[in-house]
């Protein structure tokens, strides 16, 4: 549900939208990943993992906006489902996002690909 | 109002406060720009700007949160021979302090979650928020925390005709 909250302002929604790609499940994510929106998108990857797909593909190539603590959540997530025998691919063309993976040096912890892996 | 700022003035200035809680953040980041834009910062440096405004916020409520209390975040924007960003929060060296107990968190703020998970990635972010800040920002200097105050993080970036930083 993308609810406004009620003040007539455009909110910091995020997009969640889920598919199926191969052996993975994506969860593209568009909008702005801050303190805010972060607890919908770690939740989300939760309610997947718990549904048993621990082959998880986030998409920030849509995304407008990723803070640190969206970049907390990523090396949570990748954490959660490697100790429960599965993986996280963060899918990421945007440079934007890039730069800050690169700058965090966090495109080495994390599995970071151009397009879900489909084979 | 003449929306021109003169340089050789006193530095025009933006200031404001806000609650500790996650929904501001996206407030504190949108000001940010529009002041950075309106001040003549170049538009490749905006982005930067944004998200820098973002991270000391988001640092400023962490240790709000860690230190249990609901003080107002401090932001203050001047422009000047540079565009400056100060981000103020008001969580004390509680070393310093050992006989002061930390005030409950009022209603207002975001509770701390109880979530390990969540704490986990909280403690995380807080140590990423400085990662991006020092690779992010050429002129980065925090200050504090002491017995009587929290800590600053000021930043600061280049205006058309300003001083660099190495002029002073």
């Amino acid at each position: 549900m993308r609810g406004s909250s009620g003040d007539g302002t455009s909110g910091p929604e995020l997009g969640l939208s889920l598919s199926t790609v191969g052996e993975y499940a994506v969860i593209a994510v568009s909008g702005e990943i801050d303190m805010y929106t972060a607890p919908k998108l770690r939740e989300a990857v939760r309610q997947l993992s718990a549904e048993g797909s621990m082959l998880v593909a986030i998409d920030l190539t849509p995304t407008e906006f990723c803070d640190s603590t969206g970049l907390g959540v990523l090396i949570g997530a990748r954490r959660r489902l490697a100790d429960a025998g599965g993986a996280l691919v963060v899918v990421c063309s945007n440079p934007r996002i890039r730069k800050l993976l690169d700058l965090t040096g966090l495109d080495k912890v994390l599995d970071v690909q151009e397009a879900v892996p489909s084979e | 109002m003449n929306a021109k700022y003169d340089h050789r003035a006193e530095p025009a200035t933006v200031r404001f406060a806000f609650t500790p809680a996650a929904a501001y953040v996206r407030a504190a980041r949108l000001v940010a720009a529009d002041v950075a834009s309106h001040a003549g910062v170049t538009t490749g440096l905006l982005d930067e700007v944004r998200q820098a405004v973002g991270e000391a916020c988001t640092r400023a409520i962490l240790r709000h949160r860690e230190a249990k209390i609901d003080d107002l975040v401090r932001i203050e924007f001047s422009i000047g021979d540079r565009f400056v960003a100060k981000i103020t929060d008001n969580a004390r060296d509680m070393r310093a302090q050992p006989t002061a107990p930390p005030a409950p968190a009022a209603p207002h703020g975001d509770a701390r979650p109880n979530d390990h998970d969540t704490r986990e990635e909280e403690s995380l972010s807080e140590e990423i928020t400085l990662i991006v800040l020092d690779s992010l920002v050429e002129d980065l200097v925090v200050t504090g925390p002491d017995g009587e105050k929290g800590t600053t993080v000021s930043m600061s970036w280049p205006l058309p005709g300003g001083a660099s930083p190495a002029e002073h």
